[in-house]
């Protein structure tokens, strides 16, 4: 049970659709692409004649790739296949929950997987993933990487998954159609029930949708303390009537008009504004969520050895900075950042001032697995 | 000049007494002439057939009457009315159908009071309470009022379609080939039963057969029909003795032909006025035609006895012989030497069409 | 005798047995499962902690806004869909063209070939700003809102499932008995009254077949209310999402199965009782 079927990636999917709503792809291409992919999405496909490269010499079969959406550079999976002869199968989620579930109603058959830094300990204690040989990640230098986003894939020493970016949570508004400028969460809810109403978006998980619901009150974005989350609930249950909907894939709406104001990752910020520069994108000034995801390879992984070679294929700097590129997120990688246009390094949406970093919070594990959370989470959407 | 003449000089009225009235009706299907510029007058209270081989247009014919179909030209008139385009819906007949079409869904009253309840005003309930009891008495299906239509028999199910049909008081009764599903024994009583009901409803009845047995015993006029077209109207015993055509003969009962005097005619004798004794000096006075034949078969059925007789330049041909001509009550036996002849009035010279 | 009557009987059960084992393991065993589950504990970190309690079960109240919203929006969409699915199958049935028939139930079909994703995203952009309240505004009524309201779900089932409800009406009218028409016609009824009285109710067995396939498979939907509904048309497929992917309280989450298969379950046999039960006597005289 995938909330996001796959009969084609989403992420193609939207990105198609959005080229096909810019008018650079005719009608009859975007039908071909994203209606008639109704199979699986094998992504790359076997190409015949191209002999794999002799540093992957022995690889074979298919390599299952769980991410999230627009989250990865199609050419790099396709260079990937080509030198390879492995075919990546990449399915798309919603929620580390969800990603979590999955994992542990087990016989996934996914390779390679890509949690975000407060779950891994989970994960680990769950025995869901296996550790990370570095030696066999030549590419990956942690010297390199910053420490902050690397610490939570080590765990007593061992490394259990490596990182692949970072960003942080805040929102994003439609300047064109609001005529306030919020600047915090407070603005934010307050918004909501007011002068934005029927048109705001949050996330379909709780960690940041119950987490910037406290910030509105000053609390922890982490906070399990019951009397706070108590508050946190009531806030949203009342602001639930105001918003056009629940939903991590909010990008359409904002996009078609629907929605004015969302709760937003950096990426897709800069993926809006790319398109659409009347996209403001708020870090709030109560501070909110800072996050990095791992690549980590799961316990019962068919095919080891090309994930092996693919999360080392994909941390070489200059692959790195491609897939930087097409998605939007920084790399905590030193070596990668180096490669990576001048215009993206200055963007203060990805890479934000120090003063704005700081008041922001790793999301915790106890904070991702708490019952209560999840069952008012379950209260608000059901409301 | 009275009404009445006017209205018939207008071709306002049809007929004075037809019920039922064909003038020129051709339909056409596609490429296809499936009646052909017919003309036919029903008479008020007979009983009508229409007989012909299948595809002939008698199917055609009763469903234009019934208002199914619309001739490609030429008028329909029911009591006197040109009701030519009208559907079936406001036309004052009703038909048995072939396979009966009783509706599935609803019980046995149900269905013989549909006609009823379509009506405008529609009759109170008591009414039509009574009426259902009184139509299916008639067919002798009291009590059966709340029955399915799956629990009853192929013969109770063809009763509850008269009833439902004859509970309109129709001016006339279009029957379409209505004992075809039946066993031949159901048939006969069922044939017996229509004739009676027939007599003590007085409603007019047009049935459509392929079965010639079937319109010669229960009709007081038969109409024959050949690829479209009305070769020869009266009643069964006209079309049996004074058939126009070698067709007719050939349709209605059995007969041998033989050569005729011309290309175009054949010579038609029905077996039963054929003689038959030991030797041409036995065969009755009045005997004209008298020959040497030879026994090639014989078929004993009880009150007559079936001979197929060869001569020498007439070939083969059928006689039927009642029991009293037979020899000291026996029979004659196969390859026998007999003699055969009839009486000038047996011949009928026809167009061999 | 016992010999040769023995035979078959083995033969029938050996016919029967690949059936009746994947009936078991594809249906039975599964719900075993929930049934086991229905009674435990959420485990400290989510999924089944073994125990015995009726906890699950009397905390289902939490989920009736839920249970109201499934029990409401699936069936007005089911009898919206049959609405709609009914004349298009009289057109295809009764009145077109039988050369093109196939051709028109194969483009009714289509939609199915399509990704469902695809399909409501393209209903996203037709019911969102840009799409249909755009022309409505144009004609003088702004500010109208239908995606993320009940109105888009029920938009979307009556897209989604006409292709489920077409085809039993189809059948249904297609074997019906034309001359039961012309009877009817002959005994004074206008067209509208045989329809009414003779077309309809012998084309109900199929249209209570549709009902009953969409009306069950509405019911346990939750990528529609999903996309359609933007989370705020929440139905019990919703509420099972979230309790085994996002909280994952599966023992919580089989309470609610159970509940929703129950009510699944009432719906087969009334269907059976009042539909079947007759039609089946019908089939009969029919043939």
């Amino acid at each position: 049970m995938t909330k996001q079927p796959d009969f084609i990636p989403t992420s193609k999917f939207l990105d198609e659709l959005r080229r096909y709503q810019k008018g650079s792809v005719s009608r009859r291409h975007f039908l071909g692409v994203t209606g008639l992919g109704m199979a699986a999405a094998v992504l790359g496909g076997a190409v015949p004649g191209l002999r794999p490269r002799k540093a992957y010499a022995g690889l074979s079969g298919t390599l299952n790739f769980t991410t999230w959406p627009s989250y990865f550079a199609q050419e790099n999976l396709d260079n990937f296949t080509k030198n390879t002869g492995v075919k990546i199968n990449v399915a798309v989620f919603g929620s580390n929950e969800e990603m979590l579930a999955k994992l542990q109603a087990g016989s996934t058959g996914w390779d390679v997987f890509v949690p975000t830094n407060y779950a891994i300990s989970t994960y680990k204690d769950l025995n869901l993933i296996q550790p990370i040989d570095l030696a066999r990640l030549p590419n990956y230098d942690p010297a390199t990487q910053e420490q902050r986003f690397t610490a939570e894939g080590i765990i007593d020493g061992q490394v259990w998954a490596v990182p692949k970016d970072w960003g942080t949570t805040g929102y994003t508004y439609n300047s064109k159609a609001m005529s306030q400028k919020p600047t915090t969460w407070k603005e934010f809810w307050d918004l909501t029930r007011n002068e934005a109403t029927g048109r705001v978006m949050v996330h379909d998980y709780q960690l940041t949708t119950i987490g910037n619901a406290l910030k509105y009150f000053g609390y922890s974005f982490n906070s399990n303390d019951p009397k706070e989350l108590g508050e946190a609930e009531k806030l949203l249950i009342e602001a639930k009537p105001h918003l056009f909907g629940i939903n991590s894939d909010y990008k359409p709406s904002l996009i078609a008009g629907d929605a004015w104001m969302s709760v937003c990752w950096t990426g897709d910020a800069v993926q809006l504004q790319r398109d659409m520069p009347e996209f403001v994108y708020v870090l709030a000034k109560e501070g909110g969520e800072i996050w990095s995801d791992f690549y980590a390879i799961t316990k019962d992984a068919p095919n080891p050895d090309a994930a092996y070679a693919f999360i080392d294929y994909i941390l070489t700097p200059q692959i790195n900075a491609v897939e930087v590129q097409a998605h939007g997120y920084p790399s905590p990688d030193s070596r990668t950042n180096k490669l990576v246009p001048k215009e993206m390094l200055d963007n203060p949406v990805l890479y934000p001032a120090a003063e704005a970093l700081s008041p922001l919070e790793f999301g915790a594990a106890a904070t991702l697995t708490n019952p209560l959370r999840a069952e008012i989470m379950a209260r608000f959407k059901a409301a | 000049m009275n009404l009445f003449m006017y209205q018939l000089h207008r071709g306002v009225v049809g007929e004075v007494d037809s019920v039922i009235e064909f003038r020129k009706v051709t339909k056409r299907f596609g490429d296809v002439v499936a009646v052909a510029d017919n003309d036919l007058a029903v008479m008020p209270g007979e009983f009508l057939s229409i007989l012909g081989p299948s595809g002939c247009g008698k199917t055609t014919s009763l469903r234009m009457m019934a208002g199914f179909e619309q001739p490609t030209s030429g008028e329909v008139f029911i009591r006197g009315a040109n009701v030519t385009g009208v559907p079936a819906y406001r036309r004052p007949v009703n038909m048995v159908f072939q396979h009966y079409a009783l509706f599935p869904h609803l019980a046995v009253s149900a269905n013989v009071s549909y006609g009823l309840r379509q009506r405008s005003p529609k009759p109170a309930a008591a009414e039509i309470a009574r009426a259902v009891d009184e139509a299916l008495a008639m067919v002798r299906l009291s009590g059966y009022g709340q029955r399915r239509i799956h629990e009853l028999s192929g013969g109770q199910q063809q009763r509850v379609a008269l009833a439902r049909a004859l509970i309109n008081r129709p001016a006339v009764l279009l029957l379409d080939e209505p004992l075809a599903a039946l066993d031949r024994k159901l048939r006969r009583d069922m044939q017996i039963e229509l004739q009676n009901l027939q007599r003590d409803v007085g409603i007019t009845f047009l049935l459509v057969t392929h079965d010639q047995e079937e319109a010669l015993s229960m009709s007081d006029r038969v109409c024959v029909m050949r690829e479209g077209r009305i070769v020869q109207t009266g009643s069964p015993r006209e079309l049996y003795d004074r058939p126009v055509s070698r067709y007719v003969a050939d349709f209605v009962g059995k007969t041998n032909f033989f050569k005729g005097p011309s290309a175009g005619e054949v010579l038609s004798i029905r077996p039963e006025l054929i003689d038959i004794a030991a030797s041409e000096a036995e065969l009755p006075a009045g005997v004209s035609a008298r020959f040497s034949v030879k026994v090639l078969n014989r078929i004993f059925l009880g009150e007559h006895t079936e001979y197929v007789v060869a001569h020498a330049r007439l070939g083969e041909f059928m006689v039927m012989a009642p029991r009293k001509t037979e020899r000291h009550a026996g029979l004659y036996e196969i390859g026998e030497m007999i003699a055969a002849g009839w009486r000038p009035e047996a011949e009928r010279i026809l167009p061999n069409d | 005798m016992t010999r040769s009557a023995g035979r078959p009987q083995i033969l029938t059960a050996a016919l029967l047995a690949p059936a009746v084992l994947l009936f078991a393991v594809m249906l039975l065993a599964p719900l075993l499962v929930i049934v086991v589950f229905a009674f435990g504990e959420r485990a400290p970190a989510g999924g089944y902690a073994a125990a015995f309690t009726f906890d699950n079960f009397l905390n289902l109240p939490a989920r009736g806004k839920a249970f109201i919203n499934t029990l409401t929006l699936a069936p007005i969409g089911t009898l919206l869909t049959a609405v709609i699915a009914f004349p298009v199958a009289y057109f295809l049935a009764l009145r077109c063209d039988p050369k093109w028939r196939v051709t028109l139930l194969v483009l009714v079909m289509a939609p199915f070939w399509t990704s469902q994703l695809l399909r409501y995203y393209a209903w996203i952009m037709l019911l969102g700003a840009k799409g249909v309240p755009a022309w409505l505004s144009y004609l003088g009524f702004p500010d109208i809102r239908i995606i993320n309201t009940p109105w888009a779900v029920l938009i979307g089932a009556v897209y989604g499932y006409l292709p489920l409800m077409v085809p039993p009406i189809y059948v249904s009218l297609e074997k019906l008995d034309k001359r039961l028409l012309e009877a009817s016609s002959d005994l004074g009824a206008t067209p509208l009254r045989s329809f009414l009285q003779v077309t309809l109710p012998l084309a109900l067995p199929g249209v209570a077949t549709g009902a009953m396939l969409v009306f069950i498979l509405l019911m346990g939907d939750y990528i529609l209310p999903q996309y359609l509904g933007g989370g705020k048309v929440f139905f019990i497929g919703n509420a099972l999402v979230d309790l085994f992917l996002q909280s994952r309280n599966w023992p919580y989450g089989a309470a609610v199965s159970l509940a929703l298969v129950a009510i699944m379950f009432v719906t087969i046999l009334v269907y059976m009782r009042f539909v079947l039960g007759g039609s089946g006597q019908r089939r009969v005289a029919l043939v």
